[in-house]
């Protein structure tokens, strides 16, 4: 006797590696193309709200702390850094409910439609990291090696923050439709906690804690020492960042698990 | 063979005396407890789709054809029971599949095409087939956003005619489009039916029940309450509906 619902599906049921990729790219380029009306002339539209923010930012901070030398570096890894993971957040929380008419029609696994909808935050990020690379060779601070590959791993921490932050809010936003005003609210505040515009160094170290608790915090420090200061962050520091990306994607993987299954009833 | 197996499938919805859909109105009526009614769309519903076979399912609005398309689909999971697959199942569901309206035909075709299971090359060679069969070649780069529901359903027939690997699942089948286009669609059912894909329809017209189905069961409350031959089914989907209008 059957009791607890159940769905198993077996042989041809199951889709196919190359397909599965084909939708993941369609996916992607659908969504860049809706986005940016298929141009690239849209995207570049696009990458001027964070360029804009950091010419305005430069302009008024880097009088503040003019004694250091490589704010406006620190800057601009920090506030790219900083897009990519409000950007992603953003896009990810509501990724379910913009593809609502698919997950009501056909059967499609809900993680791809949450994963692919950061591509786009992914993309700007490539592009911003290219722009940081040519501002540290033009003042005179071109990136070892191994501070390139940390870069990477560093991004790659964030990226999955950003996933299993997205995984876990995009059900619970279908709950919850307010839930994307809350997080503009701690987006808008976490800005000002995470050291974007000021350098860390200026609070008391006791604080400096609770500010490594939030997520994009140690990703901004150890980017800028890994690029900026040539100094690489202590394998204790690498170790709490991997633990915490990898917590944030376990959580996000399990609320997902357990809020997808129904997430077409609730659009 | 069983290309999906239903067994005792229930599936229940909680409908609450008050909508909350927001973390404030979540808070603000903490102090004011709602009551949820129980609307059970899906009752122990047991039945095996056989390979080959065309399996019609009637029923009145809110007898839970559509809930069962759904299950059976995994668009939603059941209660309780199990719903074995064991075949690749395309859904065409509420006269639609699903747009995005800010992209064009093409890209939609794409799209649909690839969460159907059809591969960017297979989608690429198909292109003009599908937009011909939808006599829509010349709105192939226009958005979604502008047209009309008809040209929508008719993009939506021809993904799915062409995506289909095993299982078509219809709801409302033929009940678009100008008679030109019903009949391309018919032409296209028979040949799926010819080449052995299964089919599961849902419909109200007792005459396409008896027309294309090889078998057929009648819904009410959520349960089966009788199996049986087309015509069988389509009569007592039609005295069911006197018996209420004359009571």
């Amino acid at each position: 006797m059957a009791t607890a619902g159940s769905t198993a599906t077996s042989g041809s049921e199951r889709r196919p590696a190359l397909a599965r990729a084909g939708l993941i790219w369609t996916l992607v380029r659908t969504d860049f193309k809706a986005r940016y009306h298929g141009t690239l002339g849209g995207f570049v539209w696009a990458l001027l709200k964070p360029m804009s923010m950091f010419v305005v930012l430069m302009a008024v901070f880097s009088f503040l702390f003019a004694s250091k030398p490589t704010y406006k570096l620190n800057l601009i890894v920090g506030l790219f850094l900083w897009d990519f993971f409000a950007e992603g957040t953003k896009a990810g929380l509501t990724s379910l409910h913009a593809r609502g008419y698919l997950l009501t029609k056909t059967r499609v696994p809900p993680w791809i439609l949450v994963v692919t909808s950061v591509s786009n935050a992914v993309i700007t990020l490539a592009v911003f990291s290219v722009v940081i690379m040519i501002f540290l060779v033009s003042a005179g601070h071109p990136p070892s090696l191994s501070a390139l590959v940390a870069f990477a791993g560093y991004c790659v921490a964030l990226g999955a923050i950003v996933v299993g932050f997205s995984l876990a809010s995009s059900g619970l936003f279908l709950r919850y439709r307010d839930l994307n005003q809350v997080w503009d609210v701690v987006v808008q505040a976490g800005f000002f906690i995470a050291p974007i515009i000021y350098p860390l160094d200026i609070l008391p170290e006791r604080f400096h804690f609770y500010l490594y608790i939030w997520p994009p915090t140690p990703v901004i420090e150890f980017s800028r020492a890994a690029l900026v200061a040539g100094v690489m962050p202590t394998t204790t520091g690498h170790l709490y960042l991997a633990v915490d990306a990898a917590i944030c994607l376990l959580v996000g993987i399990l609320i997902h698990r357990r809020l997808s299954p129904r997430a077409a009833e609730y659009i | 063979m069983a290309l999906i197996t239903v067994d005792a499938v229930s599936k229940a919805f909680r409908i609450p005396t008050v909508r909350r859909d927001t973390i404030r109105e979540h808070l603000f009526g903490l102090l004011q407890p709602r009551r949820f009614h129980q609307l059970q769309a899906l009752d122990s519903v047991s039945f095996e789709l056989r390979a080959g076979e065309t399996l019609g399912i009637m029923g009145r609005n809110g007898s839970g054809k559509s809930t069962l398309l759904k299950v059976l689909c995994g668009i939603y999971a059941p209660d309780r029971g199990r719903v074995e697959r064991r075949a690749a199942v395309t859904p065409i569901l509420d006269l639609g599949v699903g747009w995005n309206p800010e992209l064009d035909a093409v890209d939609n075709v794409f799209l649909i095409g690839s969460v159907m299971g059809l591969s960017l090359r297979e989608i690429r060679r198909s292109m003009d087939e599908i937009l011909a069969f939808a006599e829509l070649q010349e709105f192939a780069n226009l958005k979604l956003a502008h047209y009309s529901s008809g040209m929508s359903s008719r993009l939506a027939y021809a993904v799915a005619f062409r995506a289909v690997r095993e299982v078509l699942v219809l709801d409302e089948i033929f009940a678009v489009g100008d008679a030109g286009f019903r009949q391309r669609c018919e032409e296209r059912y028979r040949q799926l039916h010819a080449q052995g894909h299964t089919v599961l329809l849902v419909s109200h017209d007792p005459n396409i029940v008896k027309s294309f189905c090889d078998r057929a069961l009648l819904l009410d409350h959520g349960r089966i309450v009788r199996e049986g031959s087309p015509g069988e089914i389509a009569d007592s989907y039609v005295t069911t509906l006197t018996h209420r209008i004359s009571d």
